[in-house]
């Protein structure tokens, strides 16, 4: 096994490939299921993930640039083990957390109640959830609205929600997949906020984005991948600039 | 800052900061050790599910009392129809206490596998952000719509008093039944959980097998005394909501039950939630690829 041996390294990504499926028709139908006479769907493999390595460090925030469908948000996802690789290794610290509590939301009940569920989610207990309530609250600056059905919050006040909630519990490995777009400027300053946090606690930050003003501000190094490849590696500035020259037809 | 392990608090994060071993973050948990964690978040599947019942009559006039005017109006259809213009009464005293029973039973299995058939394709959002154990995604179905029952369960229980029947110590046996009946819908749950992520047809199916099974359980008119044959009377006990029913009936009616049918009813409890678990548990990992 190739082991980095640096203690620094919060997360070890070595030689990670990750190929999911996608299906060529939406659903089976009946009448194709019983005129093939199987239950499977047609599907192919696709490679989405073709051989990366890297290293994450502490108290670093990476950001994962590159066009749509190079790989960025498949690589975090293999990150937390929600795809499983088909070859190289993934080790870790702990378990990443990526910020992606918002689909278990239900906006008809209140802020208060979101939390509870969101904290559920996120594998909280009841209690844990009730001790830190307050907190969340502030933190996401609701403290006058958090009883209102979260429907009738704006879309800034529901992503300082979302983004309480999941960082409830500063993680040591955070990873945010485009979750900072949305949102208004007082959002980008808690998110800025949450992601000192995690720095100072010796914790490592990924951050996906398609906008480079985000890149410049909050990473310290860029990784730039197309086609499941490391393109290039190394300062954000450098990075960018060449990323942005770069006449590849679907990056931004 | 309060405590800097992962979201899945596990006993190897923690301790010493410099050095840690890294772990390997692809690997798949024993089941053991999976089904420590769902119990662990057992709270999801009982808060969630309790909360959309909340959200879900909200807006309407008469609110939570639904869930108890729902299956009074159900029982009341049904009983118009099948009691009063088409007569199955027959070889029943309390048709109505029987009737209410086995509706009431019925719709329960019925809500949860209808529920639980989308409990992963409509959750693929959390599934692909959050590693939590899947199970309790058809767990809160059958939580949810377990609780939503309670209200007619109470209004059957209320019927047959009404009807003129006494408790005795029968009704003891009841919460077997019930138990018995969870454990049963639990495992096709996890069952249909799965089998609706491949087939998206299975929820245009499942209710025509259901009006399917609503006839072969017995619901409305008395198995006992439309089916003659004794081997065909045996069959019926391979129907696990005839089991369930008729158990039921027995507890709370006195109605006659043949031992094959509690044999059915005991066999389904323990089989379906261990088929259920191992079909839906060997392909987890795929569940929202």
């Amino acid at each position: 096994m190739t082991d980095s041996g640096n203690p620094d390294v919060t997360v070890e990504v070595r030689d990670a490939h990750v190929s999911y499926r996608v299906f060529e028709e939406p659903a089976m139908g009946l009448k194709q299921g019983f005129a093939r006479g199987r239950v499977r769907r047609q599907h192919r493999m696709i490679p989405a993930v073709q051989g990366v390595t890297l290293d994450l460090f502490e108290r670093e925030t990476l950001g994962l640039i590159g066009p749509n469908g190079a790989g960025k948000s498949t690589l975090l996802a293999a990150m937390t083990g929600l795809l499983p690789l088909r070859s190289g290794t993934i080790r870790g610290r702990s378990r990443p957390s990526l910020l992606g509590v918002s689909s278990v939301l239900r906006p008809a009940l209140s802020g208060r109640r979101n939390i509870l569920i969101g904290g559920l989610a996120l594998g909280f207990t009841r209690a844990e959830v009730e001790r830190r309530m307050d907190e969340i609250i502030d933190f996401a600056g609701l403290r006058a609205d958090i009883d209102r059905p979260m429907r009738t919050y704006s879309s800034g006040m529901r992503a300082r929600l979302r983004f309480a909630i999941a960082t409830a519990r500063i993680p040591e490995i955070l990873l945010i997949d485009e979750a900072l777009t949305v949102g208004d400027e007082e959002f980008r300053r808690l998110a800025a906020e949450r992601i000192d946090d995690v720095r100072s606690a010796s914790g490592s930050v990924v951050l996906v984005t398609h906008n480079m003003n985000e890149i410049r501000r909050f990473c310290d190094r860029v990784v730039w991948l197309d086609e499941g490849r490391i393109r290039a590696a190394g300062d954000p500035a450098e990075i960018v600039d060449s990323y942005l020259a770069a006449p590849s037809p679907n990056s931004r | 800052m309060a405590d800097e392990g992962g979201t899945t608090s596990t006993a190897d994060d923690g301790g010493e900061a410099a050095a840690r071993p890294l772990i390997d973050l692809t690997s798949r948990p024993s089941t053991l050790a999976y089904l420590r964690e769902a119990w662990r978040r057992r709270e999801f599947a009982i808060v969630v599910p309790a909360q959309d019942l909340r959200a879900q009559n909200m807006d309407t006039t008469l609110g939570q009392l639904w869930h108890l005017v729902n299956p009074a109006l159900l029982v009341g259809v049904y009983f118009l129809v099948f009691g009063v213009i088409i007569d199955t009464r027959r070889g029943v005293d309390n048709f109505l206490g029987f009737l209410i029973i086995g509706v009431v039973l019925f719709h329960l299995t019925q809500r949860v596998t209808l529920e639980a058939s989308g409990s992963i394709t409509q959750n693929l959002g959390l599934i692909r952000s959050i590693q939590f154990p899947r199970i309790l995604l058809p767990a809160a179905s059958v939580n949810g719509q377990t609780a939503a029952f309670v209200p007619a369960l109470v209004l059957a229980l209320l019927a047959v008093l009404a009807t003129g029947e006494l408790p005795t110590l029968r009704w003891l046996v009841l919460p077997a039944v019930l138990v018995a009946q969870f454990a049963f819908n639990f495992g096709v749950a996890l069952l249909v959980a799965r089998i609706g992520t491949t087939m998206r047809d299975l929820r245009q199916i499942l209710p025509h097998l259901f009006r399917l099974l609503f006839y072969g359980s017995g619901v409305i008119f008395s198995v006992d005394a439309f089916v003659q044959s004794t081997a065909w009377r045996r069959a019926f006990a391979l129907n696990p909501v005839y089991d369930v029913i008729t158990c039921a009936r027995w507890c709370l009616l006195g109605e006659p039950v043949d031992l094959w049918v509690v044999a059915g009813l005991v066999l389904w409890c323990i089989v379906m939630p261990a088929l259920g678990f191992v079909v839906f548990h060997r392909s987890e990992q795929r569940l929202g690829a």
